[in-house]
This record gives C-alpha cells, structure tokens and sequence, in this order.
C-alpha cells in the first residue's frame, strides 16, 4: 500500500501486533481435562488412571492466550476512534498496548508522543486518601510536584468529591471513584488517549463534562480510542471505528459501516444474515462472485463479493 | 471473514513493516515498548523520585491503617517478635551462651535480618504484586521492586527505635560512639536488599514458581546466618572447619551485614575495617547486577 499521505500525521502505527498471554495453572494445552479425554469405558482401571492422572495434573503447567493476532493500523492526530467487538475479542488488551503497558508478544508499535490510559480499572491506592491518590496519580502521569501543585484544585473541582478528599478511596462510591480517576488521568492533555469503558459510569451531568473534555483533547491535535459497548457512543464520540473479533482486526472504517458489519455477525437479525451468506455462498460457487454480490445488494447496496 | 461474506469496508493493506518503520521515522513516532538505554533508563528512573517515596509512604501507612492500634504495631511487632526469639532460643536452646548482651545482639540480628528477608520474599514478588498498576500506568518497572524495598525499610526504622533503646539499656544506660555509623549500616543493607529485589523479581516475573522457593530460602538463610547464635563462636566451637567454609559463613552478605549492624551498637563489639569492606563490596555487586538484570528485561513485564 502506498503510504498514506496529505496533512495528516500519524500519532499510532501498529504492524503486525500480535498479542500473547501466560496462564498458569491450567493444564497445559486446549486439550488437558477437556471433554475429549472422556473415555466411554468408565471400568477400564488403565483408563481410571489415566483420568485421575490429568485431574491431579489439571493445574500443572501453563498455556498461552492469543488475545491479538496480527493486527496493524495507522491512527492520526486529530481522530477518535471506536473498537468495538464482542466480550473477549482482545479490545482491552490492544488498548493496553497502544497505551504502552503490556508489551506486544510480536511486531511493533510506533507512538507519536505520551500515551496515556483512562480505565475504570486504573489502580490508585484504596486504603490512602484521594488526596494521596492525586500525588500519587498524577506523578506517575508525568507532571512534577510544582506542575501537581498548580493542578490540584482543577482536579479536585472536577472530580467533585468535596468533603471526601481526605477518606480513603475504598469509601467512595464507585461513582466518585471514577470521576477522580478520569480527572486526575486528564490533568495533562496525553497525545494519545485510550479510553476504556470510562464513561459508562457516573451521573448524566459528569458524563457530559467528561464528553466536553474528551473533545477538548482530540481539538489539541491529540488522538482518542475508545471502546465501547455502547453504538451510539461511538457514532457519537468517534470519526472511525475498528471492529476486532476474536483477536483479530475484522473492519476498519467509518463507524456506521463497521458498527452495521459487527451488528450482522451479533445482532438480532444475525441468525437472518447467516442464511443470506449461505445462500451468496451458493450463488457464488454456482453462478460467480457477481451473482452473489448482486443477491445481497437486496439489503446491502454496497455489497460486494470476492 | 468468509462467514460473514462480502467484506464492503476492505480493510486497508497492512503496511509492510519497512514502510511502517518508514513512516514512523518521517515523522519521528517513538517505538513502544523497547528497552531504553541503560543511562537514559537510570535517569527517567531518577525522575520519579518523587513518585517513588509516595508510593513507599503509601506502601507502609496502607500497612497499618487497617487496625486499631495502627501506627503502634510498628513498634509492638518488632517488640513482641523479639521477645518470642528471647524466649525460644535464649532461654530455652541456650544459643545465647558465650554471648554478653545477648538481646542487644539478638533484636540487632533480627531487625537487619528482616530487611534481607522482605527483599527476597516480598520484592521478588513485586512485578507480580503489582500486575494491576502495570497495567495501567507507565513507568520504569523498576520502581516497583525498589518501591516495595523502601517501604520495607521505612517501615523498619521503627524498630531500629526499639534496638537502641533496649541496647541502651542492657548495655548498661549507654552506647558506644560507633552507634553514629548506624544509619550508614542500614543503608548498605538497605542497596543490598534493592540489588536482591531487583535480581529476583525479574526471576521470579520469568519463572513464577521460584516464588514458592523463596521463603524456603529466606528461611535457611536465617539459620545459617548467627541471627541468634554467634557464627564466630559456632566455628571455634567446631575447631576443624575447612577455611573456605568459614570464609563463607562468616562474610556471606547476611552475615556479614548482621556483623557490621552488631559492630555500631554493641559496646563488646569493634569496628572491623574487612566487615565493611566487604558488605559495601556486596551492595555495590548486588545493585549493579540486580539493575542491568532487570533493565535487560524490560519491555517484556506486564504481559506474564
């Protein structure tokens, strides 16, 4: 492909990421203790031994997940991008790479600047105070103790959690949590910032505040991914989409396209879209590729069939 | 992509990983997830010197926070822990025979012993420990087997209080000179025990299992070391021990560090230029390695 030109400037360049996880403690392949080592001869006694013997040795050894299999995409400065896919397609797991936390198992990623990850999950002390939390939290973003000081009362203002500044954080709501969490993550405006299923939580009024900032960023020339489960969040927040599936990229484009290809592989008329596959299947074995792609522009009027 | 069909949106042609390169260098994006160089690593290390102290600060009041004597315990523990020790092997086994002031010499073993022991049990657990932060925040990994020293250390020091005044008193109300070398003692522990962290943490982040061996070795360690015997003693006890054998039970890094703590505050104890010698030699080995180990294995933690 030739490289993609103009204006624009590219802020993320993944090639070929491919993502693998340990586990531990759960046999040792796909196979250890699944149904397919079920023998019918329950009396055989060699065959006892044996099913005893993958049971006692269920937990031993390790086996590797592929949460991501070669994926590769150049975002640019200025774009909000939506991932969407179903649970477990390894959404979260790429976002964590593009934010530079859990290292690609192979191939590469070029970021353009900090990136930084907004999560609900993000792991701020719980037994100190928010207070603490905020030192603690935006240190590790970066800023100094002189930048932390000018930033305090913003923070603390946009958070929103007056009196409980000074509790520990296991007191707060998970509500308070994470509007203290958003706030200290964008203290500092990131080149790139990853958004995690942040803003499914809070009230109505900090969910727009948070949308208000989250454009504020992407204005700055920085550039936004965000997962969501949530379509019209995306249509809403976000110039692009990806839809990953089962750990690998399955569409790239404008998010109404790729949010329409997704629904037809999830939604509730999936079952009605397997059967006109099927049948373009046919049409195309027995009639060509043109035939097939005129059968489904009955419902799709881009469709087309290789 | 067959079982969905026709694909409208083709995705775009993945870039070739020259080309990827290539546009990554034209307009000057920085590769993720690569190892720095070791200067350039040691110095964003220093720059979260900051964030280091607060998260050891924060390390050791999460500690405490939970119960209701809270702060005390760093004093009732230490206390109480050396009174069972006094109880076992001073009264009962009789390793204190031989030895004047044996409860100075023992709560001095035994509090420097501690910050050896959280290096190894608790700091070569803290890439695993920490899995969550990793996860979402970027730093020098490193931080995280230093942090869990530090507070480690911190939260000794309350029982450094405990050592002098109980030395204090049993040495009859008062303290050699060399007590003014205490803190410079504790200090050369203290890089040992960050080298020691360093070190395994990247082991036990490679092969988690050897986190199961740990105390075993932590254990031994103590045994061998004369928290509650004197090893000089032992020896002469013994009579015939090969010289190799007793150069090594004598200047082992536990040993050797507990030797160099008992010489600044007991008044039946020198100060001997080869102890110190020798545990400086140990810190500055252990820090050195433990550093380049475990900066040669990032960009690979998180993923485990």
């Amino acid at each position: 492909m030739d490289v993609p030109e103009g204006d624009r400037v590219p802020s993320v360049i993944a090639s070929h990421l491919d993502i693998t996880y340990r586990v531990y403690g759960s046999g040792t392949g796909s196979d250890a203790g699944g149904p397919g080592d079920r023998q019918v001869d329950n009396l055989d006694e060699e065959s006892l031994m044996r099913r005893l013997l993958a049971r006692g040795l269920g937990t031993v050894g390790r086996r590797e997940v592929q949460a991501v299999r070669d994926v590769s995409f150049v975002a640019y400065r200025g774009e909000s991008i939506g991932i969407v896919g179903a649970n477990g397609s390894g959404k979260s797991t790429l976002l964590r790479t593009i934010a530079g936390l859990v290292p690609p198992t192979s191939g590469r990623l070029w970021l353009g600047g900090r990136a930084s990850l907004l999560g609900v999950n993000a792991v701020l002390m719980p037994k100190l105070s928010g207070r603490d939390n905020i030192w603690i939290g935006a240190q590790a973003l970066g800023l100094s103790p002189a930048q932390v000081r000018a930033a305090f009362d913003d923070i603390v203002e946009f958070a929103d959690i007056g009196d409980f500044l000074d509790l520990p954080m296991s007191t707060y709501s998970s509500g308070m949590g994470s509007r203290l969490r958003f706030a200290i993550s964008t203290a500092i405006t990131p080149d790139i910032l990853v958004v995690d299923e942040a803003l499914s939580t809070g009230d109505a009024h900090f969910r727009a505040r948070a949308t208000e900032r989250i454009t504020a960023i992407r204005e700055n020339a920085g550039t936004v991914f965000v997962v969501s489960h949530n379509d019209s969040t995306i249509k809403k927040m976000c110039d692009r989409a990806l839809w990953m599936d089962n750990g690998k990229l399955l569409a790239d484009g404008e998010p109404t396209p790729v949010l329409g290809l997704y629904g037809r592989k999830y939604g509730k008329h999936r079952a009605v879209w397997r059967q006109r596959f099927d049948e373009a299947h046919r049409i195309a074995d027995a009639e060509g590729a043109e035939a097939a792609a005129e059968y489904l522009r009955r419902w799709d009027k881009n469709a087309s069939w290789e | 992509m067959t079982e969905l069909g026709p694909d409208p949106l083709r995705l775009p042609d993945a870039l070739s990983d020259a080309a990827a390169e290539a546009l990554a260098r034209r307009h000057g994006l920085q590769q993720a997830s690569v190892r720095p160089g070791l200067v350039g690593y040691a110095r964003e290390l220093w720059s979260y010197r900051g964030l280091m102290w607060a998260l050891a600060r924060g390390e050791f009041v999460t500690a405490h926070r939970d119960n209701y004597l809270g702060l005390l315990w760093s004093v009732l523990t230490p206390l109480l822990l050396g009174a069972s020790y006094y109880l076992v092997f001073g009264l009962l086994l009789g390793t204190s025979r031989g030895i004047e002031h044996f409860i100075t010499f023992l709560t001095s073993g035994l509090f420097t012993y501690s910050l050896f022991a959280v290096s190894l049990t608790s700091g070569s657990k803290a890439l695993l420990n920490k899995r969550g932060m990793m996860r979402s925040l970027q730093f020098p990994r490193v931080m995280l087997p230093i942090v869990t020293v530090l507070a480690a250390f911190v939260g000794q020091l309350p029982a450094f209080g405990v050592l002098l005044v109980l030395a204090f008193w049993e040495q009859g109300w008062t303290l050699p000179w060399t007590v003014l070398l205490l803190p410079v003692a504790l200090l050369i522990v203290t890089t040992m025990g960050l080298g020691l962290a360093m070190l395994t943490s990247r082991l036990v982040h490679a092969v988690r299992d050897l986190a199961n061996l740990m105390p075993l070795v932590v254990r031994l360690l103590r045994y061998v070391s004369g928290v509650f015997f004197s090893v000089e003693l032992q020896l002469e006890r013994i009579g015939d021990a090969p010289a190799w054998v007793a150069a090594t039970l004598t200047y082992q890094p536990a040993a050797v560090s507990l030797t160099m703590v008992r010489e600044t505050v007991m008044t039946t104890e020198e100060l001997d230029p080869t102890t110190w010698l020798v545990s400086v030699g140990w810190a500055v080995l252990f820090l050195v390695v433990g550093f380049v180990v475990f900066w040669r294995g990032e960009g690979s933690y998180g993923r485990a």
